[in-house]
This record gives C-alpha cells, structure tokens and sequence, in this order.
C-alpha cells in the first residue's frame, strides 16, 4: 500500500481508528451510545437464542421429533410453500414491475394501490379471505351455487387447497414489496441503452433479455434469497387462514413451533427450529455476505 | 405527454396490452380488503348471504365496536389504546436505540461498531418467528410475561436492527468533514450529536420511527404469545381471540379489522415517499 | 498570534510510515504554505497541527505549549477545509457563529463577532442564507468567516481553492492574502499548486513523500533550489534539465550534454572534467540568439499566449523549453541559437540530486 494510498483514505476518514487514542472521549462516547442497543442484543437475542439451544440439547427431542408425522408433513409443506411462492412471487414481481415503469397517469395511480396489501395489517386482510372461503357462506361459494347450482369444495378442508390459499395469501401480502424493489432495480438502468437498442432494431424480448436481466440479475437474486428466509418465518398467513388444519396438515416451520409450545413441548418447539437452521443460516450467512461491510 | 400522439393501431394494442393487465392486478390487490369493508358494513345476515353490495350497508357494526356492546368488544377502547401505546413505545425506544448506534458506529467510529453492525444484520435477517418460542420462555424467565413491556422491549429488539441499518447508511453519507470542522470549532460528542447530526438525519429518522412504529402495530404472533390478560391485549390479539368461537360475530370482526387497518394504512401513504425510499434502499443493496 | 513548531514529526498508518522525521518552525503572524505533490503528506501534517490525527512521533508546540494530547477544540486554532465543511441545516450567520454558541457565549457578542466578520468579507447581505443557495467563491468565504470569529491563534488552511474555478481562484487567492495582511494571524497553508504558494506564501515548505525537500520565502526558492525536485516544482514552466558531463578546456568551461549540445557555465569553480551533472536552466532565461550562440536547436512547436511565446525546441537530443517576451519569426523546423543567462544557471548532482554549492552562496536547510 503506497503512502499516496494511504493518505487517500485518511482523507475521507476510514482511518478513524488510528485517529483516537484509546479511550479518547469520543470513543468513551462511542461506547456509551452504542450500549442500548448492546444491552437489548445480549439480553433479547442471546440469551433467548442460547437458552433455545440449551432447551433442544437432548438428542431424545429429536428422535420424538422424527417419529411424528405431523412433522415430516411440515417439512413437506415448507418445502412446497417456499419452491412455489417465491418463485411464483419473485416472477410476477418481475413482470409487475416492468408494467409498473411505464409512463401513463394511470399507472401512477393504479401503483399507489397497489401497495395497499403490503401497508395494511395482515390479521383483518388473513381473515377477510378466511371468510369469503368459508364453505357455507362465504362469497366464493355463494357466487359459485348462483353460477352454476353445484355447491362449492370446502375449501379450508382440504388440505392442499388450504396451502395452496395461504401461499396465496403470502404472495398477495409481499408482491408489492418486493415488486417495488425491482421498481428500483429497473429504474436504476439508464434509459439510453433502450434507446440505443430501439436504434439497433431490439424487439420487447430482446431488450429485456440483453438489456434489463443483466442488469436486474443479481438484484432479483438477492430479493429471491431473503425472500425465502422471510417466508420460512411468515407465521400469519398459515396461522390465520388455517389453523395449521385441518388435523395439523398444513403446518409450516413457522407455526409448527407454536403447536408444540401450545402442547407444552417446548423441547420440541425448540428442536424444530434448531432443525430449520441448517436451511435459514446458509441462506442468513449469504445474505450477510453481500450486505455488510 | 402521451395525450398528443395519434392513436394508431400499434398504440390501441400497446394500450390495451397495459390495459388487459391492469385490470386483474386491480381486483386481485382490492378483493380481499373490499371484502373486509363490505362486511363492514352489513348486517349479520346480509353478510354471511354472500351478496356483493349489501342490501342496506349500515354502520350499526360500528356503533357496536365503538359501544363495546358484545362480549369480544368488551374492552375495544382499552385494546385499541394498548395498541397505540405499544406501537408509539416501540417506535420511540426503537429510534433512541438506532439513532445512538449508528451514530457511535457511522460518525464516531466506535471500536467494534462493525461487529455490533453485523450483530444487528444477523439479526435481522433471522426470521422473527423463530425467535417467538425462545422470547417466550425467556420473558417467563425474565420474570415480565405477561406485561407489556415483555411485547415492547421484544418488538424493540426486532424492529432495532433494521433502523440501525438504516440509519448507518444515511449518516455514512454525511460530509466527513462537517464532523471534523464542528470538532474544530469546538463541538464534544454530545453537541455533534444534538446539533450537527439529528437535525441532518430528519428524513431518515422519519422513515425509521414509521416503520417501527408500524411494525408492532402489525404484530400478531408476539403480542399473541407474550400478552394473556385480555385487558393488556393489543388489538390484533383481540381480533385473532374472535376465531375462538364457530359463531362469532364476523361482521363486527371485520369492522374491528377495518378500524385496526385504517391508521397504517394513512401512515402509510402519508409517508410513502420516505418509506418507499429508505426503506427499499436499505433492504436490499444491488 | 503564535508560533508554530514541528520536532521530529513522524506519523505512520498501520505499518506504512508517511511521514519521516520533519522539523521547522513558523515564527508568529508568518502565512507559510506547505506544497507539495499529492501524497507528500502535507495536508497530514495540517490535519496533525489541527488535532484531526494523532502524532505517531514527535512533538508539535504552539505558542511554546506542545499540544500533541490537547483535544482540537483546546488548541485555539480554526480550520477552511477544501470542501469548506459548512451546516447545511444552518444559516451563514449561524455556520460562523457556530464555535461561540457551542462556547455558550453571549448571544449579542456571537452577533457582534459574526458582523464584523461578514463585512470583512463582503457577506452582510447573505447572513441569513443557507449554503445550498450560495456559489463556490461566496461559501468559501463563509468558511473563511467562520475561522475569523473564532479569532484564533492559527489559521488552517486545507486546499480551499482547489474546487473553484481559475478565474475565481486568482480573485480568492487575493482576498486570502489581503485577509492575512489586515490580521496578521499565523497562517498555515496546505497546496498542491505552485503558483498559489509563490504568490502567498512568506515562507514554503516544499514536501515530497513525507519529507521537506526546502524551506524558504519564494525568491529563495525560485533564485536557489535547494535540489532537484524543488527546482522543477517550482516556477512554472518546470525548468529545464540536462544530464551531461563538465569539460574544462583551457580555463573555460561547458557542459557537454548527450547530442553534443554544449551548455555554457559561469565560472568552472569547484567542478572536474569529466564530472556528471544536472544542468537545469529556467525557460524564461534562455533567450533566442541573434548571430552566434554557444547552443544551436531545432524548433519543434511555437506556442504564442500572447504576452510571450513559448518555445519546444530540440538541442541535442533533450527537449527544451524557451519562453521569450513578444513575438518571434521562429517556425517549426528552423534552426535556431540560444542565449543562456548564465547567472541563472543552476547545476546538481545527477546522482543524490542535490545542488552543488559554489556556483550559489546560499543553499537552505532541508530535512534529510
């Protein structure tokens, strides 16, 4: 590192830490205000997080946990909740987005809208759609006896199209969020090289392909990976809509926790998160890798 | 402006190209919170009969909330203040915490402030569900279960980390050399703090305060789990107590839900040019 | 008003060490400018002075007191920083009268003090503007304001012209030296730019990579470079060099240079034949000769700015540069004699690049 280097950061002061001595009165400064938020980590997160683990330390926990079926079938259905919603969340956000840059009036309007899933509470919306789905009254059926005489499934029965409904759920809720990210990541593309492309003859498809998925790649492969991550720990669209039901066959990570809690098993609880971590920490650590500095 | 070109025919299909998208994007975004407010405002029967307008959309849902004249409602005012308080306490002890760390970690280059930042991305990047059966156990152990504080210092500890997120990125924007020249002209950390720093950082101090704000209004699972005195309930706890019975009634569950709905939502688009920047910026760096 | 004084200054970030040992003194009321090349360190010895590093090594003293563990605000000393630092949330009157208020000083003194510095630098009617509405040239006052109502013992100064454009520069360039003329406070002056450090300086410290190459007041250091790398910063065209050899024939003496040029000497005092030298000679003392000359060129470009013409011309096989008064009938392609000041030749050891003393009574303290 050359001197003429050096003196360069020096400048824009990333050399703070030869700057002070010690425990200059900046740093005691530094220490002091930097304390809340310590004392909440050690208090909130640590101790939590390591009497969690030592809660799930006995290897008898995970046997139990093995053996019961309620749990394979979590795992089956996290499994299926994730491969499906995300993917289907991150390429319509995709899609969205590039309708959402257009330039009309109406789009600006119809885009303010569109953030309304994401800006209103989940409870009252969660339960709004519990309701048109119920089998007797709700609006779904209703509309389908006036169309065609036939009564409509029970839908919240069935355990497939119960899952299916909460993964539906949870994409109605997180589109617009991360359709506004990709928002951001589509803008941040000069408006020349469209230009330049309509010149040089590009079609729609090609423009995207040449032009805007090089550049949104990474973007959008980010946004999948905390996705996924946030979605193991969507709690509501499964806990609301279906209780975990019916008889605990749609469960996912998120709320299986709470049955066991609930069951007073709470060795279990904790051993099915523990279990969870070998998927959320890779995924945490990559994340991590690309945030921090 | 697009109202001076010619409609051609490639503009007719390119229009209704848009057109043919819009439209469902429109009823898939509104369905379910046009459902909410139609239940809103009917009667009982009129709700559960599956029409798409009611008969005759009435408001008397309402006056029962706000009368507290059924069992689940008995204590509305006090959930609803519950709720107010918890998320307006988490939103300021939130932003005390953010604010102090990042500047000690941005301007004053704190000794492990890169560790104490990484503690906090970690943290945020771990689902907070499941985080909930830990925090439980923990409060119990705490001695605070059932308390609101145990709700409020949980939400703090989960909303902290991305406000400080935040807030790092927009205070590592500032001039360095306003720090040094207000060294110069004689600031100690405190005045740098009070008088250089906070009023730069307005904006961001917004859009951080909102969003924890927000947050624990929104919170279902924690206030669910750490509160059991239905006169300490917030009021999302309150509205997921309705499920408990198979003839609850709905409608005043939904004009419940629609009165929960509405503060956060205004927030939310009174704010969206702070929210939508800061925070979409800070989530995910490309 | 103080003196300033620099022992043994060292400074290094991790391993690497920028700054090596350097010692001078600034008597009180003088306006020194540090030049040098970027990376030389001359803005960490400012920002060393001004309390913004810390001292490696070394002491700095100011008024007789080392203030090496002395916080900044404690060290009675204002700075003007290249990017003049100023608060964008406050006015211009309160950005200069920031420090007092701070100080928790009376409000009507801040008022008095910030006053009667805005008249000094023409800044009555902008007082309660914000930054953001003001240009370069009037922010860089404003931050020049703020150091004066802090009425300090030394002013800093830290590339402040460096973001203004040229005509602005020469106009601010005065203002800051009329500015250290009504005041007389010590003044301490980092620059990259020669021409602002020989128009403004009473004394410069050259610097180059951590070290000072010369100390002294312009005319010194123009008139008698202390080595080589001093001769070509300063002055502006860069002085010319030749490598060659001295010959001594019969009692009189030239400097034989690749090509066969012959560069002529005042006086072969103290030089062998044979001896390897620099010879540096300045662009405006060579002159374009009528009849016979001692150096015959080659004129390569012409370059008139109007005032004088500038020459590229080859002599030998270097590249030299003339500069003559008015206008010549030179054209590319003729060949050409040179006339040499002699009393402006300079001559330095090609190897350690230091002048050689005889030709010059005075060579100036350096820092090894």
């Amino acid at each position: 590192m050359t001197a003429a280097v050096v003196l360069d950061t020096a400048r824009t002061g990333e050399r703070a830490a030869a700057r002070s001595p010690r425990w200059s009165l900046w740093q005691r400064w530094g220490l002091v205000l930097v304390l809340p938020y310590v004392a909440v980590f050690l208090v909130f997160v640590l101790y939590p997080v390591g009497y969690g683990l030592w809660l799930a330390r006995h290897p008898a926990s995970y046997e139990r946990l093995f053996e019961d079926p309620i749990f394979f079938r979590t795992v089956v259905n996290t499994i299926v909740f994730i491969v499906v919603a995300i993917n289907l969340k991150m390429v319509v956000a995709l899609m969205l987005s590039g309708f959402l840059v257009q330039d009309r009036w109406w789009i600006k309007i119809l885009s303010v809208i569109f953030i309304l899933p994401w800006a209103v509470p989940s409870i009252p919306t969660i339960l709004s759609v519990r309701f048109m789905l119920n089998p007797e009254w709700g609006v779904i059926n209703t509309l389908i006896f006036r169309l065609t005489g036939a009564d409509g499934p029970n839908w919240l029965n069935d355990p497939t199209l119960a899952l299916g409904f909460s993964m539906l759920m949870h994409v109605w809720k997180s589109l617009p969020f991360w359709t506004l990210i990709l928002v951001a990541g589509r803008l941040a593309i000069p408006g020349e090289q469209y230009e330049a492309a309509s010149v040089d003859g590009a079609t729609r498809w090609q423009k995207f392909r040449f032009i805007t998925w090089p550049s949104m790649r990474t973007l959008y492969l980010t946004s999948t990976i905390l996705s996924m991550i946030w979605t193991l720990g969507d709690f509501n669209s499964v806990y609301l809509l279906t209780g975990g039901g019916p008889a605990d066959l749609t469960h996912v990570l998120a709320t299986l926790g709470i049955r066991y809690l609930r069951l007073d098993q709470v060795d279990l609880a904790m051993a099915s998160i523990v279990v969870a971590l070998p998927l959320v920490l890779p995924l945490v650590w990559f994340m991590m890798k690309r945030l921090s500095k | 402006m697009s109202g001076t070109r010619r409609w051609t025919r490639r503009r007719i299909l390119d229009e209704g190209r848009l057109i043919l998208i819009a439209i469902p994007v429109l009823l898939w975004t509104l369905i379910p919170i046009y459902h909410l407010f139609l239940f809103s405002i009917s009667s009982k029967d009129s709700a559960t009969s599956g029409r798409l307008w009611p008969k005759e959309p009435t408001l008397q849902n309402f006056d029962f909330v706000f009368g507290e004249k059924h069992f689940y409602l008995n204590h509305f005012w006090l959930q609803l203040w519950n709720s107010l308080l918890i998320a307006v306490a988490v939103g300021a002890i939130s932003l005390f915490v953010a604010t102090a760390a990042a500047f000690a970690i941005s301007r004053l280059k704190v000794r492990g402030g890169r560790t104490v930042m990484n503690l906090a991305l970690f943290t945020y990047f771990i689902p907070a569900a499941f985080l909930a059966v830990p925090m439980y156990k923990t409060m119990g152990n705490y001695g605070i279960l059932n308390s609101q504080w145990a709700l409020i210092l949980a939400m703090v500890t989960i909303a902290s980390p991305y406000c400080i997120w935040v807030l790092k990125q927009a205070a590592d924007k500032l001039p360095w050399e306003l720090d040094e020249a207000a060294r110069i002209d004689g600031a100690s950390p405190l005045q740098l703090f009070r008088l250089v720093f906070l009023p730069l950082m307005v904006p961001s101090l917004v859009a951080v305060g909102t969003y924890a704000l927000l947050l624990a209004w929104n919170e279902y699972l924690y206030a669910f789990l750490l509160l059991s005195n239905d006169r300490s309930f917030t009021l999302s706890v309150a509205l997921g107590a309705f499920l408990s019975a198979d003839d609850s009634p709905w409608e005043l569950l939904m004009a419940t839900g629609l009165i929960y709905a509405l503060p956060p939502a205004a927030i939310y688009y009174a704010f969206r040019r702070y929210m939508v920047g800061g925070l979409t910026a800070g989530a995910v760096k490309s | 008003m103080a003196a300033v004084s620099f022992r043994q200054v060292e400074k290094t970030f991790g391993s690497t060490s920028v700054i090596h040992g350097i010692s001078f003194d600034i008597a009180d009321g003088e306006f020194t400018v540090l030049v040098g090349p970027s990376g030389c360190g001359k803005s960490t010895l400012l920002r060393m002075l001004a309390g913004l590093e810390e001292i490696t090594a070394g002491t700095i003293a100011i008024d007789g007191k080392v203030v090496n563990d002395v916080e900044s605000k404690d060290r009675d000393i204002a700075m003007v920083f290249q990017s003049y630092a100023l608060y964008p949330h406050m006015t211009v009157a309160e950005n200069m009268g920031f420090s007092l208020r701070l100080r928790k000083a009376d409000p009507k003194l801040t008022a008095d003090r910030v006053a009667q510095a805005a008249k000094i630098l023409n800044l009555e009617s902008y007082l309660q503007r914000y930054p953001r509405e003001l240009s370069g040239g009037q922010r860089q006052r404003v931050a020049m304001g703020r150091a004066i109502v802090r009425d300090p013992k030394v002013f800093l100064f830290d590339e402040p012209l460096s973001n203004l454009d040229a005509k602005l520069r020469v106009a601010m360039r005065a203002e800051i030296k009329a500015l250290h003329q009504r005041l007389k406070t010590t003044t301490v002056y980092v620059t990259h730019d020669q021409v602002e450090a020989m128009t403004m300086a009473d004394r410069i410290v050259v610097m180059h990579d951590g070290r000072i190459e010369q100390i002294g007041t312009p005319l010194e250091l123009y008139d008698h470079p202390a080595n080589l790398f001093v001769a070509q910063f300063i002055g502006s065209p860069a002085m010319n060099v030749v490598e060659g050899r001295v010959r001594v024939r019969e009692g009189a003496g030239w400097v034989e240079a690749d090509g066969g040029a012959r560069w002529p000497l005042p006086s072969t005092e103290g030089l062998s034949d044979g001896q390897a030298v620099a010879y540096g000679v300045r662009p405006e003392h060579l002159a374009l000769a009528r009849g016979e000359a001692p150096v015959t060129a080659e004129v390569i470009v012409v370059e008139p700015t109007g005032a004088e013409t500038e020459l590229l011309v080859e002599a030998g096989a270097a590249q030299i540069l003339v500069v003559c008064h008015g206008r010549t009938e030179a054209r590319p392609g003729d060949r050409i004699g040179l006339d040499v000041d002699r009393a402006a030749v300079h001559l330095f050891d090609p190897a350690s690049g230091q002048a050689l003393t005889g030709l010059h009574e005075r060579a100036t303290a350096a820092a090894a």
